[in-house]
């Protein structure tokens, strides 16, 4: 009886290569400062991004504003939505706009911070450098509804470039009613607001780059792109798998915000996403939330797949994941 | 300039030993000087005449130029002012790839993303270099450093000695006029500094070209250096052999810095010139200076002054002389004891052979200390320089070198 009551004390000895309870809770205690400054963020985290997934639950239901989530009259109804969907009209040209704007803003965006920020590094002024990123930067901060309204003041049919075309003899075009015009528009207008932006987690990887390295490089006989290439690129590249898998992760979390602002009968046929279609369908009209749940649930999957694609494609092929 | 092919096809393995054998590689610095933006002068006034396959090693403390200097001269640093002139060609305004020369940095700056084969490859690739060439040179470096084993791996999977190994290596393909190292020793631990050190004197035996060496170390210095460059605050404090910078510093800062432990400085001496003849008077000690001494200084017309007096501590004896001591600390090392004492206001060091202790040197015990007469050095208490081996003409030509005596 004594030698059962001695083993099942807390005692903190390391036992058979395993530490016994009494070190897990001498552990806790000396994190204990380290886990409450963690608190906060925990708490956010949780509030904001966990609690919110019961809500996902309605996507399984035939719910009604008002209705409780999980209740005596609740009404399941399974993959009934997502059929739904599958079977909308809309499904296919929603899943083809979506995915082209993603991926060619993905084609365009991704390598322009980097070829920026890889610029910016080499150029020999310094100061000159730290201007035009602070130029290039800038545009991040101009919110969205100020954006459209530029691309308007810029395209719209008495806009700038059509007063040009005018005062040179040509016809006025309705950019904004024009289909062809809508992701150019959309994608460009999006790359000029964030490629500085984006660039400043690549320049601050370029700061730890040894500047030994470069020095070898040019006593190598490196010139100034061969040293881009050889020095600079490999050092940024852990950072660049991991925005790639965070980028292919969010490529079709497109928002709906701008494609909404710049929608216009004419170019509904390009600018409807999954994005606005469950924006519209779950809180304009005759709500049908637990099916704009169901399309939003429906594309957040895409994305884990894709995430989880990009980081074992990128965890088989190069040394860096996300886990 | 000849390529490496061209070098390559000379006859022997990479344009190696033969091909270096007649090729002159003298780097000949001419007044240079560095100053930054801010006004700040980091190198004054260089000057120094490195000979064909010398081995010339700067050393200083922290901040005293050297590395700023082999910058310069390896084309990473603007030179301000002088002239460089590498195998007689002036290049100062000569692109670093173009100056024939290589570089081992601290830091190894071995690319992290390539294999040690790489690395080492690199400049060749660069320099469009056959790829045949190329491998038999790396592969002819690789088996001279003993890294073969090692060519698939990448630097992080290599220990600090082994990254050194593959830093020297990726200099050694180059095949330079002139190899250029930044304290290459600083990041091994004291073994390994030790064991790479001799690995570095094989190695230039081996590959007999023109080195400088920068390191903080006088222990390297000494032991690597043909010649050695003590530097302070930017400016050459003395050039010469090791056996000259041990033997004849030019001043009190030369005396100070090599040598270890350091040298003993007696404040308050004097020296006395009485009945045609020279002594020193250190305490209530007054000794008669040697034959060589007393020549010296007669033939430079020293008068009698005040003087700091050095003696280094493998020169002094206890259990004689008039020099009075206490033992402070007795630091017994087996072969020989370092005695730490303490004379009047003047701290002393004293590394006595054991074989030679006779008298009682533990803790709190009185000894009695001297040298000979011809090791002491002295300096003039206003100027620090040496009585005996400063040259003022050599420091007025900015090269200062220790005084030579025709008798």
């Amino acid at each position: 009886m004594a030698n059962n009551k001695g083993a099942s004390t807390a005692v903190a000895v390391p036992k058979n290569g395993k530490t016994v309870a009494g070190g897990k809770w001498r552990r806790l205690r000396q994190n204990c400062p380290w886990l409450l400054m963690l608190l906060p963020a925990v708490l956010v985290v949780f509030l904001f991004n966990y609690l919110p997934i019961y809500g996902v639950l309605i996507a399984f239901q035939d719910f009604m504003p008002g209705d409780q989530i999980i209740g005596p009259y609740t009404h399941w109804v399974g993959f009934d939505n997502f059929i739904r969907f599958f079977t909308d009209v809309q499904f296919w040209p929603l899943m083809k706009n979506t995915f082209l704007l993603c991926i060619l803003g993905f084609i365009i965006g991704f390598p322009l911070p980097i070829i920026i920020a890889l610029s910016l590094n080499a150029l020999k002024g310094k100061r000159t450098a730290k201007v035009i990123q602070t130029i290039f930067t800038a545009p991040h901060f101009i919110s969205l509804v100020v954006m459209v309204g530029m691309l308007t003041l810029f395209f719209g049919r008495y806009g700038l470039v059509n007063n040009i075309i005018a005062g040179i003899g040509g016809d006025r075009v309705s950019y904004f009613l024009e289909e062809g015009a809508f992701r150019p528009m959309y994608i460009l207008s999006s790359n000029w607001q964030d490629f500085g932006w984006s660039a400043i987690i690549y320049i601050a990887a370029l700061s730890n780059v040894d500047p030994g390295l470069h020095e070898a490089a040019i006593l190598d006989g490196a010139s100034r792109f061969q040293r881009v290439i050889h020095v600079d690129l490999p050092a940024i590249m852990p950072m660049v798998s991991v925005m790639l898998i965070m980028s292919i992760g969010g490529l079709m979390g497109v928002g709906y915000e701008k494609a909404l602002l710049m929608q216009t009968d004419g170019n509904l046929g390009v600018s409807e996403l999954i994005a606005t279609y469950v924006y519209k369908q779950g809180l304009t009209g005759v709500p049908d939330q637990a099916y704009a749940t169901a399309i939003g649930l429906f594309n957040s999957v895409i994305n884990v797949v894709l995430l989880i694609i990009a980081n074992t494609t990128s965890k088989k092929f190069s040394e860096n994941s996300l886990f | 300039m000849r390529s490496i092919p061209e070098r390559m096809a000379r006859g022997s393995p990479g344009g190696g030993p033969a091909a270096r054998a007649n090729a002159m590689s003298e780097v000949l610095l001419k007044g240079l000087k560095k100053v930054y933006d801010g006004g700040v002068t980091a190198v004054h006034d260089v000057n120094l005449a490195i000979k064909d396959k010398e081995f010339i090693v700067l050393v200083g403390p922290s901040g005293c130029g050297k590395s700023t200097t082999l910058r310069m001269v390896a084309g990473l640093e603007e030179i301000s002012e002088g002239e460089l002139y590498i195998d007689g060609r002036l290049c100062n305004n000569v692109e670093p790839k173009d100056r024939d020369i290589a570089m081992v940095f601290q830091s190894y700056a071995l690319y992290p993303h390539m294999t040690v084969y790489d690395n080492m490859a690199f400049a060749l690739k660069l320099k469009k270099v056959p790829k045949a060439e190329i491998d038999k040179k790396v592969k002819e470096v690789a088996a001279i450093l003993d890294i073969t084993q090692y060519l698939n791996r990448k630097p992080k999977a290599l220990s600090g000695g082994q990254r050194q190994r593959v830093a020297i290596g990726r200099a050694m393909v180059r095949d330079p006029k002139v190899f250029l190292m930044d304290e290459p020793l600083s990041n091994l631990d004291a073994k390994l500094r030790n064991q790479m050190r001799a690995e570095i004197i094989k190695l230039r035996q081996r590959i007999n070209t023109t080195f400088m060496y920068v390191t903080h170390d006088q222990t390297e210095a000494m032991t690597l250096g043909d010649r050695i460059v003590i530097m302070k605050d930017g400016f050459v404090n003395q050039i010469g052999t090791p056996v000259e910078v041990f033997d004849k510093p030019v001043n009190l800062f030369v005396a100070g810095f090599i040598g270890m432990p350091v040298m003993n400085f007696f404040d308050n001496c004097k020296l006395l010139y009485e009945n045609d003849t020279y002594y020193v008077q250190i305490r209530n000690a007054k000794i008669k200076l040697d034959d060589f001494q007393q020549k010296a200084l007669k033939q430079n017309n020293q008068p009698a002054c005040d003087i700091v007096c050095g003696i280094r501590p493998q020169h002094i004896s206890v259990g004689e002389g008039d020099l009075v001591a206490t033992i402070e600390v007795n630091e017994m090392l087996g072969s020989e004891v370092n005695l730490h004492a303490r004379s009047d206001a003047d701290e002393v060091v004293m590394v006595i052979p054991t074989v030679d202790l006779t008298v009682d040197v533990s803790q709190g015990a009185t000894v009695n200390f001297t040298t000979q007469p011809k090791l002491i050095q002295m300096f003039d208490k206003a100027t620090g320089n040496n009585l005996v081996w400063y040259d003022a003409d050599s420091a007025n030509a900015n090269a200062p070198v220790c005084k030579s005596y025709d008798f």
